[in-house]
């Protein structure tokens, strides 16, 4: 990320001018807001001893460094600011625009303290990638590197055409057979002309002379002959299409999927699942419709424009400027109908997803609505919906049934031109019948594609979106990734979290220079506050994510040498809400060990306290559950959960919050498998009931992403710091409850 | 039965990275009471920094004065004037700040108060109106937007305006884009009419 940005000279005049010659210039950061309006002329100077704020050739502000102290910034609504006590006047230093500076303003409050101590003479770094398109300003598609103005289009082209390696063949296929069927229908007309013109027109014909007869004949079959061909030209040519495009479908597919499950957490949150899936369905259907489908066709068609338009103009140049007078005219039509044709259809789609929507909203809420006795305005508001939406669509099909014959028309003018002008050369005796047949046939060829032509540039920009989409994933590099070479280790359970610094925004540190030693066998609780961390701190542990700074080492090792499949292998995680895939109870429990003998499940089963309700499913432990199966209660689930999370007999098992969502009956049974399975093994545990952590060897106390206090039971209860009085609330709240 | 290893455990001090004072540890289970505020009790002046600073008169009697308050509008869309939350700043340490008291009604302080009030307000809740729409091309499956708006003329990019787009409850329209700038519309039909086709579809 970009701390130092390159005054313009008027500013650097006015900075020059302001510094002295002993002071070092650090950072430089563009601000654009003042008052209420944008600005781009403002800039904020950072040298080790001051603080200027230039605007175009003033300089409005200098703040001496060793008077500020607290320095901060805040999201604001629509802006954000930066703020700093100046000889313990907090004051406003500047504002600017969130998303493109947040990121950077919050580094700097970093870096403004160390200068305001002067810890250090060499700017800090950062390197976190920057969002928007440095050429143009514009943001890269989400994720990804790219600007889609500045990218260079041939680019995305050449790395599609790699991927057709051994489809190109096939691909080619489409476009011969194309030209040959194309080249039936310019064929067709020429022999239909010879036979109006010699045999149908031609009053001296004697059909009774077996020579004319024969001759006849082979015109006739001809005609058959070729319709034959054309015909089966087409079906071979859709059969390969069929062939290449589901290949190609299949393949992208499959290239897909495997880079979305190499890819970390972190990328993972990012998108929504039915953004994944979209990309995984829609954008590959885009891409192959257009490159098995729409490709030839436009190829096809304007490929017989061009033949149709020279094979036009030799037979009779004249006549042709009655096909191509009205092209201009047709297509402004069409483009028009297009257009308002584009604005209903989208209010339509709009209109529909709120029906939607609102469908699901109620429905999703049905109990709240039927306790709440608000039937009826559910009806009204879900009414209101439909009827816009029938309203909507009615006008659509009214609009589309009026003007698209209107539209017909006018694309089929032309051809009353050349009928007109046509008879006028026919009774003159100057043209034959075939021969304006022959013209008629090649100027609707020049017609047909009109249709279509206007929706080409829009087909071309859906197909590079949903290419650059697929890309966009295909190029992601996962944010967690293993070293070169890395090491598989046995653990034995030694933990150490070394001043580890970690944000999901690097802005925003979720947690701040934590040290934890644990050692093997321990059992570790983590408490706090919600949204103190403790998910997080777990989540590092796992490796879902890497610290922003600090280390994390197991046995020594730092876990960013260990292979993740090392790592995730030998842990075991029980989460608050489990997912159960689809399948048995069976194949949900050894999930993470598939080779897992069926004894080894019974053991886990037990140790997890789950064997006996198992045992009482109708069909064992060959119960379907999931999706579509039995549906098991939370409590059930949960010990399914830890009988899975058992089954490779991991040495660092994980607990967040396993048992905040069940009653205290189904607790104490959970409890009780912890408490068998926690035995020898590292253990964490995340516990809203802080009762749940009494057999705990040490407690981790987490406030605002840092450790406040960590130690045993004993010891943080005759602290009386945050966790004694955490436990004293607790113990109010039950025995007012009792 | 104490084992060897946990003996050695007991003999190590707790760990402790932060030490809070005993009126953090009290401030963080104990919230302060949020008063209403009026004219009675509340005294809001200019700060020598530039923002806004309070002196409160508590149930006792007692002067509490806070260097700087944060103004916050619990209902800005439909009654920014009324029940306006005045609150300590966010710390670092301490976390979000407590809520010191609330404004029902902004019309109940004297004219010079409200003026510095909504001097910090317009500067906490920047939404600039649109005057005219230059351009709206959607492209790559982002819209480009290019504007006029009360704060000069702007660039914007959204990446869904069919929800970035916010018909509020007085039919104005609220415009969040990328960057997390927020614009508003305040009548979307008033608009010249090369501008409302650019944006009709959205609507």
């Amino acid at each position: 990320m970009k701390l130092l940005y390159e005054l313009p000279k008027k500013q650097k005049e006015v900075f020059e001018q302001a510094r002295s010659n002993d002071e070092k210039l650090m950072y430089c950061l563009p601000y654009n807001i003042e008052g209420d309006s944008f600005i781009n002329d403002g800039y904020m100077v950072f040298t080790d001893k001051y603080i200027y704020k230039i605007r175009g050739e003033k300089l409005e502000n200098k703040f001496d460094l060793s008077k500020c102290s607290d320095f901060s910034t805040e999201i604001l609504y629509g802006s954000c600011g930066f703020y700093a006590k100046v000889d313990g006047d907090t004051t406003l230093l500047c504002r600017f625009v969130t998303a493109r500076h947040m990121p950077r303003y919050t580094v700097m409050v970093k870096a403004c303290e160390l200068l305001a101590e002067r810890a250090s003479n060499e700017p800090i770094t950062n390197s976190e990638p920057e969002k928007f398109c440095p050429k143009c300003n514009r943001p890269f598609i989400s994720n990804t590197h790219f600007c889609p103005y500045c990218q260079d289009k041939k680019v995305v082209y050449k790395k599609l055409w790699a991927m057709t390696k051994g489809l190109r063949l096939m691909m080619l296929v489409p476009l011969i057979t194309v030209m040959i069927s194309v080249a039936f229908r310019f064929i067709l007309p020429v022999i239909q002309k010879i036979a109006i013109n010699n045999f149908i027109q031609n009053p001296s014909v004697d059909i009774g002379n077996s020579e004319t007869l024969v001759h006849f004949i082979t015109i006739i079959l001809c005609i058959v002959t070729l319709d034959i061909f054309h015909r089966a030209t087409v079906v071979v040519r859709n059969r390969i299409a069929a062939i290449s495009g589901n290949k190609f479908t299949q393949m992208l597919r499959t290239v897909l999927f495997e880079k979305i499950q190499t890819l970390s957490m972190s990328s993972i949150q990012k998108k929504s699942t039915g953004d994944l899936m979209g990309r995984i369905n829609n954008d590959v259907n885009v891409v192959q419709n257009f490159m098995t489908n729409l490709l030839p066709t436009y190829f096809a068609q304007l490929f017989s424009f061009v033949l149709a338009l020279v094979l036009l103009l030799m037979m009779d140049p004249f006549m042709s400027l009655f096909v191509l007078v009205p092209v201009p005219i047709a297509i402004t039509a069409i483009t028009l109908f297009r257009k308002v044709m584009r604005r209903r259809n989208v209010r339509a789609w709009i209109l529909g997803q709120r029906t939607n929507r609102k469908l699901q909203d109620i429905l999703d809420g049905m109990r709240v609505v039927k306790s709440y006795g608000n039937e009826k305005a559910a009806v009204g508001e879900f009414n209101e919906c439909t009827e816009n939406q029938a309203d909507q669509d009615e006008s659509n099909s009214k609009f589309y049934d009026t003007f698209f014959p209107i539209v017909g028309w006018v694309i089929g003018f032309g051809n009353y031109l050349i009928i007109l002008y046509g008879n006028i050369l026919l009774f003159g005796g100057t043209m034959q019948v075939g021969t304006l047949n022959q013209f008629t046939s090649y100027s609707s060829i020049i017609y047909e594609p009109l249709m279509q032509i206007t929706n080409i540039p829009n087909n071309i920009s859906l197909f590079t979106t949903s290419l650059s989409k697929i890309f966009e994933i295909l190029e992601e590099e996962p944010e967690v990734s293993d070293i070169g070479l890395p090491i598989d280790i046995r653990i034995e359970g030694d933990v150490s979290i070394k001043n580890v610094t970690f944000g999901y925004d690097s802005y925003n540190p979720v947690l701040e220079n934590i040290n934890i030693e644990i050692k093997k066998g321990e059992m570790i609780g983590i408490v706090g506050h919600s949204g103190c961390g403790k998910t997080t701190l777990i989540n590092l542990i796992m490796r879902l994510y890497d610290v922003s700074s600090g280390e994390i080492t197991i046995d020594g090792v730092n876990i960013k040498d260990i292979s993740q499949n090392a790592l995730r292998s030998q842990m075991g995680v029980v989460l608050q809400e489990t997912h159960l895939f689809s399948g048995s109870v069976r194949d949900n429990i050894r999930y993470a060990n598939p080779h897992a003998t069926n004894e080894e499940i019974i053991n886990a089963a037990k140790l997890a306290n789950a064997h006996e309700f198992i045992l009482n499913l109708p069909e064992g432990y060959n119960t379907m559950v999931g999706e579509k199966g039995f549906s098991l209660s939370g409590g059930e689930r949960q010990r399914i959960a830890i009988a899975r999370a058992l089954i490779h007999d991991p040495r660092i098992l994980i607990l967040d919050e396993a048992t905040a969502a069940l009653d205290t009956e189904t607790e104490k049974l959970i409890q009780d498998a912890i408490n068998k399975v926690v035995k020898n093994r590292t253990t964490f545990a995340i516990a809203h009931r802080l009762s749940t952590l009494r057999n705990a060897d040490k407690l981790v106390v987490l406030d605002h992403g840092r450790l406040a206090e960590f130690g045993t039971h004993r010891e943080l209860i005759d602290k009386k710091g945050i966790y004694y009085h955490l436990v004293t609330a607790q113990q109010e709240a039950l025995l007012k409850q009792q | 039965m104490p084992t060897a290893t946990e003996t050695k455990k007991a003999d190590t001090k707790p760990k402790v990275t932060e030490d809070y004072t005993d009126e953090e540890i009290e401030a963080m289970f104990n919230k302060r009471e949020s008063v209403p505020l009026t004219m009675e009790n509340a005294r809001f002046f200019l700060s020598s920094g530039g923002l806004v600073s309070l002196e409160l008169k508590n149930k006792n009697g007692e002067t509490e004065t806070f260097e700087r308050v944060v103004i916050i509008r619990s209902f800005p869309v439909s009654n920014p004037d009324e029940y306006i939350s005045i609150r300590e700043p966010n710390t670092k340490r301490r976390g979000n700040g407590a809520e010191i008291g609330m404004i029902k009604n902004l019309a109940d302080f004297d004219e010079a108060t409200v003026q510095l009030l909504n001097t910090e307000l317009d500067r906490r809740y920047f939404t600039p109106e649109i005057t005219k729409i230059f351009s709206m091309k959607e492209k790559f499956g982002y819209s480009y937007c290019e504007a006029m708006t009360s704060a000069g003329k702007t660039t914007f990019v959204l990446n869904n305006p069919y929800s970035n787009f916010r018909k509020l409850e007085n039919g104005s329209v609220l415009i969040s884009d990328m960057d997390g700038n927020c614009f508003i519309i305040p009548s979307p039909e008033a608009l010249d009419k090369a501008s409302y086709k650019k944006i009709e579809i959205y609507l």
